[in-house]
């Protein structure tokens, strides 16, 4: 018991010398990556692919730690609430980072709580309707929303999810003047169920990343409406946002980026960086990410966070003008 | 004969040593990982999805198979030996085999774990093979309408695991349905009961009040009264299952592995809810009823073969749609994808040699199963010899590093020592725990589908009746609280009943 | 004690009810305005399960009149056992310190004493085994769940393990 105690001290006194000299020697130890989404999901496998050519850059272990739960929000917490050493991380996403702010009003964080080193991966949002839908296009998709109010309706994984947002913005520039109220949304458990809630005629169409939609359209179990991006989308025979007349639906798309708590200090954001891009670089990292639908495009921490500001505004501004935002 | 043609092709790629090393060694990572609470059979397909990324499609498949497979059978070990659950959906097994282990006869309970198992598995994956087809099409039409009545007559289990008080049973499932509720709305995002704290707004963790329930509750037990199970003998006891037993079972082991193959195709139900309807209907016809709860064998077998029969059939959804049924066929999904694969009906046409490849995987993964799983039970048996007083205070300190590791989030185990509490005092007031888990997992899927139905319809209840599935499902669940409705009464007025102590 | 316990139950249920709808409902959970269909309410639902608990302890004072009186139908052993209180209330104080103290001090060493302190808890005939286990427990489980499984353990911010 008293080696113990020594050992404690020692290791005490230790510990904060350490503290003193933080950012030079920066990582001494382990650095815990927080997932705030559960294992399996498209977080969770970005993080974990992007982890293997990450842990050969990053002189000590990462851990990946799943904190799941309320769509991104308590792990989001946990870091927000981590001290800034650089050494708990956290892989924020679209829907945690962009569209969960912009829509609640009790989110217990804010976009001003983290400090982004680096967005790595974008994802193309699609728009699809099971291919016997007598649906051929988005005009088509809204002029039905607006003859027959209530009977059509979107899938999604839950309030505040992309999904949710991505219909509801792409009815609204299609010309649905009060998407929420002619158009039914219907909240799923998960974005493997909303497709499926699609496939069953449970819903009308999804708006989401088209890797989600990837197999079921190369199935021919899905009709594509449109794709976000201007780049045409691999498999995804359908025309882009921009060429539809609609180059503000570019905004779009869904992302995963790295985050720190704010105080995050320079030259740890600057590590970060430079390990992302080295990271990032990997040729079996792209492949693997791009064969699952994903953009591998690394934006630099201040690019990163302009980027997500910017489509927070958007979102924003939206969910203002449609009465979207929830306060309860 | 081409389904059979097909299947020898597919034998082919077992020519290939690597493909069914890969089986292996995934069944016997998933059975010890399941073995660990808070590690789940999820948790361990999950970590695995890495390492398959190097390997062969097919290779990697497999051994994210395995590991599946594994798991959900070494769910039953934590289970019996110290009633600690590592998954929702061993949950079930707990309710006859641990007072076979209290009793001595741990042995027989993870022996009849695993014959229940290994013959749900293998039943799962002809149907699997051989009605893929029909079945996924039945599962398209489950719409939440159908959900809805499916889960209303899932949840006349609970009358079947109240005990000796129905009015108790329903206290009980109601605390656990109200539990339910924390966390976010799902049609409004707005809170509930969670008063603005972010760790509860993702709801309770399922597994810290699954382990406070079951587990907490027996070492406060000790505990309040440390010597008071000095004259019950635990130790293994034999591990032998006569072949008489076994068949005694068979027709309870037919039955759940048929639910679990039926409830398994459809996406989105999961393994639990089939585990306690095979467990209520075995009780519900066996000739040995008065036992179940007690230490009942048919019991084990019932509920194991339950749980295993899922996991062969989540995969009819996920080979003939491309649909994921549950998180772990998502990530089977994922790794599909990684190498380039789009599963869907297609995949039959154009990589017909992986899906006959899986498909003869699958079957010798229902034997691996039996050996691997037998080898693990004489390996965990010295459990049931540890001396009580040296086990619980393990459990305990074995929960708190398993809850923490679901969510990497001490608050959970803070929850788990709270449900812990309430689960004690349920006990010893004699409400029964069973109900409370059964409405805690099936509430939210009563509660998401029945709103979901009325968003559909835009708040009419005739969409409640759609279908014939509806219909079918609202006569069975009429019959049933009929059928208990008199049960009750009939034991109301044989009043005063012989007091009954708590179990 | 069948009688006793059903009225227990039943009032408690009945309370509990109660609570819910004056207090607990209300407070607990919100609903925007907005809302078309009152079933769709997420109040709905937590109202119901408030009802049916009240309905339910209402059914347990009702079958509790046609059970045997406490008197006749007590169980020889069901009662407490001397101490139980005392050992109880430290156990829980254990729970609490354990779940508040663990991230600090780190979740091994945590672990260590309440492992030792629920042993003696519950009267352990082997204490020397009880304290090796005490101690090589949570150590064997600290070195499975971190470095097999990947699960980062709170280390705590004083002695930190490989």
């Amino acid at each position: 018991m008293k080696n113990f105690r020594i050992a404690s001290v020692a290791a005490l006194s230790i510990a904060l010398t350490a503290g003193a000299s933080l950012a030079a020697d920066y990582p001494d130890r382990t650095i815990n990556m927080i997932i705030p989404y559960g294992p399996g999901g498209a977080t969770d496998i970005s993080a974990r692919t992007l982890a293997e050519p990450l842990g050969k850059v990053v002189p000590e272990a990462l851990v990946m730690v799943n904190r799941t739960g309320a769509g991104g929000a308590t792990g989001s917490v946990s870091v927000k609430h981590a001290s800034a050493d650089g050494y708990t991380m956290l892989f924020a996403r679209v829907g945690s980072h962009t569209v969960n702010p912009a829509m609640k009003d009790t989110l217990p964080y804010t976009l001003d709580d983290f400090r982004f080193v680096g967005v790595y991966e974008i994802n193309p949002v699609a728009c699809a309707v099971r291919s016997d839908s007598d649906i051929d296009s988005l005009d088509e998709l809204a002029s039905k929303v607006q003859a027959e109010p209530g009977s059509v309706t979107y899938s999604s994984s839950g309030v505040g999810a992309l999904q949710h947002i991505a219909s509801a913005m792409v009815l609204k520039s299609f010309g649905v003047e009060k998407p929420l109220e002619q158009a039914v949304h219907l909240p799923m458990k998960g974005g493997g169920a909303a497709a499926t809630a699609v496939l069953s005629g449970t819903a009308t169409f999804i708006c989401t990343n088209s890797a989600e939609l990837a197999s079921f359209v190369a199935n021919g179990q899905f009709k594509p409406l449109m794709v976000t991006t201007t780049e045409p989308v691999a498999g995804f025979d359908a025309p882009s946002a921009a060429s539809l007349g609609h180059p503000e639906l570019e905004q779009l798309v869904g992302w995963t980026g790295v985050a720190g708590p704010k105080d995050l200090p320079d030259d740890i954001a600057a590590k970060w960086g430079e390990w992302l891009a080295a990271a990032t670089a990997d040729a079996g990292f792209r492949e693997k990410m791009e064969a699952r639908g994903s953009v591998i495009e690394l934006m630099s921490p201040e690019d990163s966070a302009a980027f997500i500001q910017k489509q927070y505004e958007v979102f924003r501004a939206l969910v203002d003008e449609l009465g979207m935002r929830i306060s309860g | 004969m081409t389904l059979f043609d097909n299947l020898v092709t597919g034998a082919a790629i077992f020519t290939d040593p690597q493909a069914l090393l890969a089986l292996v060694i995934g069944i016997a990572v998933g059975t010890v990982a399941g073995a660990i609470p808070g590690l789940s059979a999820t948790m361990a397909v999950a970590l695995t999805l890495p390492f398959t990324f190097a390997l062969e499609p097919m290779t990697g498949i497999l051994l994210l198979l395995g590991v599946y497979k594994g798991g959900i059978f070494g769910g039953s070990i934590p289970a019996i030996l110290i009633k600690t659950p590592g998954t929702p959906a061993s949950s079930a097994t707990v309710l006859d085999g641990y007072p076979m282990a209290e009793k001595g006869e741990a042995g027989r309970a993870l022996t009849m774990a695993l014959y229940a198992s290994c013959t749900a598995d293998l039943f799962s994956n002809l149907a699997l093979i051989l009605a893929a087809g029909w079945l996924a099409s039945f599962a398209l039409s489950f719409g939440p309408p159908e959900f809805f009545t499916l889960i209303l007559f899932s949840l006349t289990i609970i009358a079947g695991v109240s005990g000796d008080s129905l009015l108790k049973g329903l206290v009980s499932a109601v605390l656990g349905l109200l539990l339910a509720t924390v966390g976010l709305d799902l049609v409004y995002g707005t809170n509930r009961f969670n008063f603005g704290d972010p760790n509860l707004m993702g709801g309770l963790n399922f597994i810290a009040v699954l382990i406070g329930l079951f587990a907490i509750p027996e070492i406060l037990a000790m505990v309040a009264d440390p010597h008071g199970n000095d004259g019950n003998v635990r130790g293994l006891g034999d591990n032998r299952v006569s072949f008489a037993e076994y068949r005694r079972c068979f027709k309870s082991i037919i039955r759940g592995s048929a639910i679990g193959a039926f409830l398994g195709s459809i996406p989105g139900i999961g393994a639990a809810p089939s585990a306690f309807l095979s467990y209520s209907e075995a009780r519900r016809t066996s000739p040995n009823k008065a036992n179940f709860g007690k230490g009942e064998i048919e019991g084990v077998a019932a509920a194991e073969a339950g749980n295993n029969g899922v996991a062969g059939a989540t995969l009819i959804p996920l080979l003939a749609l491309g649909v994921p049924g549950d998180v772990v066929t998502a990530i089977i999904i994922g790794a599909f994808m990684i190498h380039g694969l789009q599963p869907g009906p297609l995949m039959f046409v154009t990589n017909a040699d992986i899906v006959y490849g899986l498909f003869v995987g699958l079957i010798l993964s229902s034997f691996a199963l039996f050996f691997i799983g037998g080898a693990a039970i004489r390996v965990f048996r010295y459990v049931a010899d540890i001396p009580r007083g040296v086990l619980f205070p393990l459990v305990l300190v074995l929960c708190v590093y398993g809850c923490y590791a679901v969510n990497n989030s001490m608050f959970d185990v803070g929850v788990m020592f709270a449900i812990g509490w309430l689960g004690f005092l349920m006990m010893r007031y004699g409400v029964p725990a069973a109900p409370f888990l059964i409405a805690f997992i099936l509430g939210p899927l009563l509660e998401d589908n029945f709103r979901q139905s009325m968003l559909m319809s835009g708040g009419s209840p005739e969409i409640l009746f759609r279908s014939p599935i509806t219909w079918v499902f609202w006569g069975l669940t009429a019959i049933t609280a009929t059928a208990i409705a008199m049960a009750g009464l009939k034991a109301m007025s044989r009043a005063p009943a012989p007091a009954e102590s708590r179990d | 004690m069948t009688r006793t316990t059903h009225r227990q139950i039943g009032i408690a249920a009945i309370l509990f009810a109660a609570f819910l709808t004056l207090a607990g409902i209300p407070y607990g959970v919100t609903a925007p305005d907005n809302i078309r269909n009152i079933v769709l309410s997420p109040l709905f639902w937590p109202y119901a399960l408030a009802g049916l608990l009240a309905l339910g302890g209402a059914g347990l004072l009702l079958a509790s009149r046609g059970l045997p009186s406490a008197a006749e139908a007590e169980a020889p052993g069901t009662g407490w056992r001397p101490g139980a209180g005392l050992r109880l209330a430290i156990a829980a104080v254990i729970m609490v310190l354990l779940v508040a103290f663990a991230e600090t001090v780190g979740l091994v060493w945590a672990a260590m004493p309440a492992f030792l302190a629920f042993a003696f808890l519950v009267r352990t005939r082997h204490p020397v085994a009880a304290t090796i286990a005490a101690i090589a427990a949570p150590l064997a489980l600290y070195a499975f769940f971190a470095h097999v499984a990947g699960v980062a353990i709170p280390q705590g911010i004083f002695v930190r393990l490989p």
